[in-house]
């Protein structure tokens, strides 16, 4: 049976209005912008009583003959009805309310403002308030439940929140609305509604359809929705037996459903298309009542006499209003859209997806329970099959016991580093160090752009994407293309292989049916493809197949770097938002090697966002939190915080800024930024703490040398030297630091990490500032690292003369005796060296009794300066054009430990000479001695050789002409002169100091040191020293130490 | 001084280009460059930035400021204030002709930009403009002017140097006291 559309009638002036019906159904009761409430005796009534509330009136509410209104002046009133004689005023906002309501039985008023508060008020005590604060904009509704525990409120704010009355907190919350700032900018009034009597359902309007969230689990149970109501809904309203829900929007479209089997009993336009802004039932059920914001009142009568309605029937009388079939489409057509919609809900409430197998099982659960209330409320078809496991009739227990431990994450899906997601229509299929492929996946073309960085690699491509190509690799060889499997077709892997120098550059290669490429990567001539089926599938470039092998877990992504293949898994179910992730690094050079397989360390709730190959070979991952962790063998988590960039390429931390989206757009084209790589230490701010992280940054950096090189790749040999000396002079630096702060035991720690040849240069600083204990703890550590040194260098002789192993095993023993008695000696040598640095300062303590230590060591510094100046800047000029480090860095390295104990004996040698000097010069000279040793052994000598070269055969006309100089005097004198030789002179002195040095050093040496007794036991140590010449860190290291 | 001398001069600001070639260091009077390598910014002087632009050797990456927010708001701030705003860059119309010229399809909105410097440099000559008509209204001994370019003095110098020259003449054979008359349409 239709309804009856009344004519509307003018009711009030123009501007927002609301209508109620009272209890007897006799009156309607209307509140308009006019600031008068009228009572009409029917919509005939020409002569409505009116009570006059304000001057406008926004709100009202009747029950038990009281009326409730919300009015101008900021307050909320109660008048007698149908006297209406004030009552008094029973609560007061900032501003104005907005929307007032009764509960079920009359007790309590609830009223929203546009002061963001929500207010339940006790009618007969007004004192008895209770404030909801939560809101962030002006509350647009609010409606009580029918058991009057608690309270629903929708705002300007988008939030739709469910309250509990009592303990007046948040019960739920949504956010479900488009944000406004102001009521009157509300697209919708949204006024919400809960389900008369039982109170099971919240009706809230949310655009143009209308959700049902049910009590409790506060799930989105359903959604009711028309074809007509195009425009937000403003308005929806239960009918008194709670099975009919009546919606009207801003359109002016008023639909009716009967909720449990959501279909639609009636659809009513508004004869002027107005916006209906409030409806009303009346309590009989049979009319509808409902007023429009231009102060008109309208009403429908007969609506859904509730025995004789059928469906059919309304369609077939509204045949004028709406097409049959499409009619008859959309009833059908409802059901199986539901479910979408229900997903779609979910998301978009910020409820995570991979939650949503459980938020089904709740579902499923609940709607169970639901139909076995008293409600008769029935769900059918529409809620993702939980129907179908619908209990038999009982006390509604729950099925399950409900599992409350960590949640499995969802496995992260399969991605290519350096791609954006699939479902955008442009995007970057890859981007690294090779080029872009770009994917456009527009209606009229489906096309893939490749570009390359270096135009000398190959031109850009630009191919159709007819198969719908996902995935994309590309390298200095090939592009290489994959599409998923659909219906008809298999997954292919394409392959344009343009560096091809046939004719045929392109290969296709079809993966079996049911097996689907999910990652893949070109390495240096080969490819890698990781399917669906845990497998990993070898190519040639030229398309060959090559090995095939199981992984042990999905796949997440594979990356590769010249023969190195680095591949991510799931190893297995991670908890609560964490991954289980593992990485293999494999090596495919002739056989396969697995390298490394160990878990991939992530940041808690973290995803892997990127892996790859810094310019380096290290293998490095990137998670969604912007950790950078290179992948070694043995390091641990390292990698900085860089929110909010995309890393797409990496060379090493090359990436693209993202501005506030995750995902970078394909145009304009984004730029490339270089970013600062840094270790997350703690107290980056200080001065140590910035040490600390340089040191340990460049030794991970450098750590990747030592596996490369062991893998036979070509590696950099300056820059590997260059690492080391930058590490050396952190680790100085550091030393220096802390030796200013008295912290001896961190220097010792500090010099356990040094090199050898620093270490003594640490302890010439440390005895420089007058810390002798340490210098004799640091000198003890210099002799254990040349002894470590020594024994390594003696494997690798040894190793290296397996040819000459064959010719006499005899001889080979006389030399390692030999080597053995050198150690010896040096042992000898060093705690002589030892007890003349105590010996040093004890003379003079003894001797010198009023001047303490502190003077002597200024002496000392005063003099190193002196005597150094001149030869280092030489040599510091030299520095720079010497050559790379030999690779054989280590064995001229542990001979500067010699070096300096030849230093310090030839000290013993020349004060052996200078016997018959004063006891004065005895004590000082040696001082000046350990001081030179580690500048000298390396290049450094070489200038310096030729000053002595020069210095030997000049010493006698110096000492002749000034015979009353001592040692350092006449070096300080020889200076002056040998500089004041024109450059020639000086060339041709180190030439030749050079030619004799590189020649044969012993020629130079040996009559010297045969001269002082010391004999084959100097020249052994003098020419190890010759050898020390090639480390490059000392030179830089001295640098710094005399700056 | 010319225009196109300003213009020389600014060839020598640096910024940052996407180069598609790879090229070790280049080592220069002026300092050394690079290295290059495709696909990653590195900074050069706009000369060589052009030139390999020219040669479709690299994308260039536009200037911080060459943004239309940040013009946006420095025309309102131009506009607003009566004395010279600071401007981003010293050569900004100079550097903006120049890229945009040979570079606009690496720069978004190009034509947005070349219309927002343009105001710019409309606010600030009418600036200009105004402050000397006011300078010699006034008969002022010297005026101080802060955050001028070096194109914007060099727009003005000729002009205003000839005008105060041509007027000292009027003046020194004027009578004193008439000279205000005279000029007061200027």
């Amino acid at each position: 049976m239709p309804c009856e559309k009344k004519p509307m009638r003018y009711g009030h002036s123009e501007g927002h209005t609301e209508v109620c019906f009272d209890e007897s159904g006799k009156f309607i009761v209307t509140c308009g912008n006019d600031g008068d409430v009228r009572i009409w005796e029917g919509l005939d009534d020409d002569d409505p009583r009116f009570i006059t509330v304000g001057e406008k009136a926004y709100s009202l509410s009747l029950r038990n003959g009281r009326l409730v209104t919300a009015s101008s002046n900021n307050t909320v009133q109660l008048h007698t009805f149908p006297e209406g004689e004030p009552d008094g005023i029973l609560t007061r906002f900032t501003t104005n309310a907005t929307h007032v309501t009764f509960n079920s039985n009359g007790t309590r008023v609830a009223a929203g403002s546009s002061d963001f508060l929500v207010k339940v008020v006790q009618v007969g005590d007004s004192s008895d308030q209770r404030t909801f604060r939560g809101h962030e904009a002006p509350v647009l509704s609010v409606t009580f439940d029918p058991r009057d525990q608690l309270l629903a409120s929708s705002s300007c704010d988008g939030s739709v929140v469910v309250w509990n009355i009592e303990e007046q907190n948040q019960v739920t919350r949504w956010n479900l609305l488009q944000k406004t700032n102001d009521v009157s900018n509300a697209k919708s009034l949204c006024r919400l509604a809960f389900q008369p009597h039982s109170g099971k359902l919240l009706a809230v309007p949310v655009e143009d359809k209308v959700h049902l969230y049910e009590r409790d689990t506060w799930s989105h149970v359903t959604t009711l929705s028309d074809n007509l109501i195009t425009q937000p809904v403003n308005v929806v309203s239960w009918s008194p037996c709670g099975k009919r829900l009546a919606a009207a929007s801003v359109g002016g479209v008023i639909v009716i459903w009967d909720v449990s089997s959501k279909m639609c009993l009636e659809r009513q336009k508004h004869e002027k298309g107005f916006t209906v802004c409030s409806v009303a039932w009346s309590p009989s059920g049979a009319e509808l009542v409902y007023t429009d914001t231009e102060g008109c009142v309208g009403l429908l009568e007969g609506v859904c006499s509730l025995l004789s309605w059928q469906p059919s029937t309304v369609a077939r009388d509204f045949d004028d209003l709406f097409d049959g079939d499409e009619d008859g489409q959309m009833d059908e057509g409802e059901s199986p859209r539901r479910p979408q919609d229900d997903d779609d809900i979910i998301t978009s409430t910020g409820r995570i997806k991979n939650r949503a197998a459980f938020l089904e099982d709740d579902n499923s659960l609940d709607t169970g329970s639901l139909k076995l209330g008293g409600e008769k409320f029935r769900d059918d078809d529409d809620d993702d099959g939980g129907s179908s496991i619908a209990p038999p009739p009982g006390p509604p227990v729950p099925l399950r016991p409900v599992y409350e431990g960590p949640m499995p994450t969802p496995p992260q899906r399969a991605f290519q580093p350096g791609s954006t997601p699939a479902h955008l229509t442009h995007r970057f299929m890859m981007w690294n160090s090779v080029g872009i492929v770009r994917g456009y996946n527009d209606e009229p073309e489906n096309a893939i752009d490749v570009e390359f960085h270096d135009s000398a690699v190959h031109h850009g491509m630009h191919l159709s994407n007819a198969l719908g190509h996902k995935m994309a690799d590309i390298s200095q060889e090939a592009v290489l293309l994959a599409c998923p499997s659909t219906d008809e077709l298999c997954s292919k892997l394409v392959c344009v292989h343009f560096s091809s120098w046939d004719t045929h550059k392109e290969w296709v290669v079809d993966l079996p049916r049911g097996e689907d490429a999910r990652a893949l990567c070109l390495g240096r001539s080969f490819v890698a493809v990781a399917t669906s089926a845990l497998l990993l599938r070898l190519f040639t470039i030229g398309g060959l197949q090559r090995e095939v092998f199981s992984l042990s877990g999905n796949v997440v992504c594979v990356s590769a770097h010249g023969e190195q293949l680095c591949v991510v898994y799931h190893r297995g179910t991670g908890f609560d938002g964490d991954q289980a992730l593992g990485v293999q690094l494999l090596s495919l050079s002739q056989k396969r090697r697995l390298i490394l397989d160990q878990p991939l360390p992530l940041s808690p709730q973290s995803t892997l966002s990127w892996i790859g190959f810094t310019a380096e070979g290290t293998p490095c991952s990137v998670d969604s939190e912007g950790q950078v962790r290179p992948l070694l063998e043995d390091q641990g988590a390292q990698g900085q915080s860089r929110r909010h960039f995309n890393l797409i390429s990496c060379l090493f931390c090359r990436c693209i800024p993202c501005k506030g989206s995750r995902f970078p757009p394909t145009l304009p084209r984004p730029a490339v930024a270089v970013l600062p790589f840094k270790m997350p230490l703690c107290q980056t701010s200080t001065e140590k703490g910035q040490m600390e992280e340089q040191f340990w940054r460049s030794v991970l950096l450098h750590n990747h040398f030592g596996f490369l090189s062991s893998n036979g790749y070509e590696i950099d040999e300056e820059a590997q030297s260059q690492s080391l000396k930058e590490q050396q002079e952190l680790l100085m630096k550091m030393f220096a630091l802390s030796c200013k702060l008295d912290r001896e035991f961190r220097c010792v720690e500090l010099a356990q990490m040094m090199t050898q040849n620093v270490v003594t240069l640490a302890i010439k600083y440390a005895s420089r500032s007058g810390k002798m204990g340490l210098a004799q703890r640091l000198s003890e550590i210099a002799l254990e690292k040349a002894q470590e040194e020594h024994q390594e260098e003696e494997e690798e002789t040894t190793g290296r003369s397996e040819m000459s192993r064959y010719n006499s095993r005899q001889t080979e023993e006389v030399e390692e005796e030999d080597e053995e008695e050198n150690e010896d000696r040096e042992e000898e040598t060093q705690p002589k060296k030892l007890d003349y640095l105590t010996v040093n300062v004890s003379p003079q303590v003894s001797s010198g009794g009023a001047s303490p230590a502190q003077p002597r060591v200024t002496n000392i510094l005063d003099n190193i300066p002196n005597r150094k100046s001149a030869p280092l800047t030489s040599s510091s000029i030299k520095t720079k054009k010497s050559p790379v480090l030999k690779p054989l860095a280590p064995k001229p390295k542990s001979k500067t430990q010699s070096t300096l104990l030849q230093m310090s004996s030839k000290t013993n040698t020349k004060r052996q000479e200078s016997e018959e000097r004063p006891e004065e010069p005895r004590t000082k000279e040696p001082n000046p001695n350990p001081a030179p040793p580690s500048p000298e052994s390396t290049e450094n000598r070489r200038p310096q050789t030729g000053f002595q070269l020069w210095l030997e055969n000049h010493r006698k006309n110096i000492l002749a002409e000034s015979p009353n100089l001592d040692e350092t005097d006449l070096i300080k004198d020889a200076m002056g002169r040998f500089r004041s030789l024109s450059a020639e002179e000086r060339l041709s002195w180190t030439e030749r100091a050079k030619g004799q040095s590189g020649d044969d050093p012993k020629k130079r040496k040996r009559p010297e040191e045969v001269e002082d007794k010391e004999g084959s036991k100097e020249t052994n140590e003098e020419t190890s020293a010759k050898k020390a010449k090639t480390v490059g860190v000392a030179e830089k290291l001295s640098a710094f130490a005399f700056n | 001084m010319d225009p196109s001398e300003v213009e020389f001069i600014a060839e020598k600001e640096v910024v940052q280009i996407i180069p598609n070639f790879s090229l070790d260091k280049i080592y220069l009077i002026g300092g050394d460059l690079g290295p290059f390598n495709p696909g990653l910014p590195v900074s050069v002087p706009v000369w060589l930035a052009l030139n390999l632009k020219q040669r479709q050797k690299c994308s260039i990456v536009p200037p911080e400021w060459m943004d239309i927010d940040k013009l946006e708001e420095m025309r309102e701030l131009e506009r607003k204030e009566d004395a010279f705003t600071p401007v981003p860059s010293p050569y900004y119309m100079e550097l903006t002709k120049l890229l945009l010229n040979h570079s606009s399809d690496n720069i978004p909105k190009a034509d947005e930009i070349r219309t927002l410097v343009k105001d710019i440099w409309d606010t600030r000559i009418a600036k200009l403009r105004l402050s000397a008509d006011s300078f010699i209204n006034q008969q002022e001994a010297h005026a101080k002017l802060d955050n001028l370019t070096l194109m914007e003095i060099n727009t003005i110098r000729a002009f205003l140097l000839d005008s105060l020259n041509c007027m000292y003449k009027l003046r020194s054979n004027l009578q004193p006291g008439s000279t205000k008359g005279q000029f007061s349409d200027y």
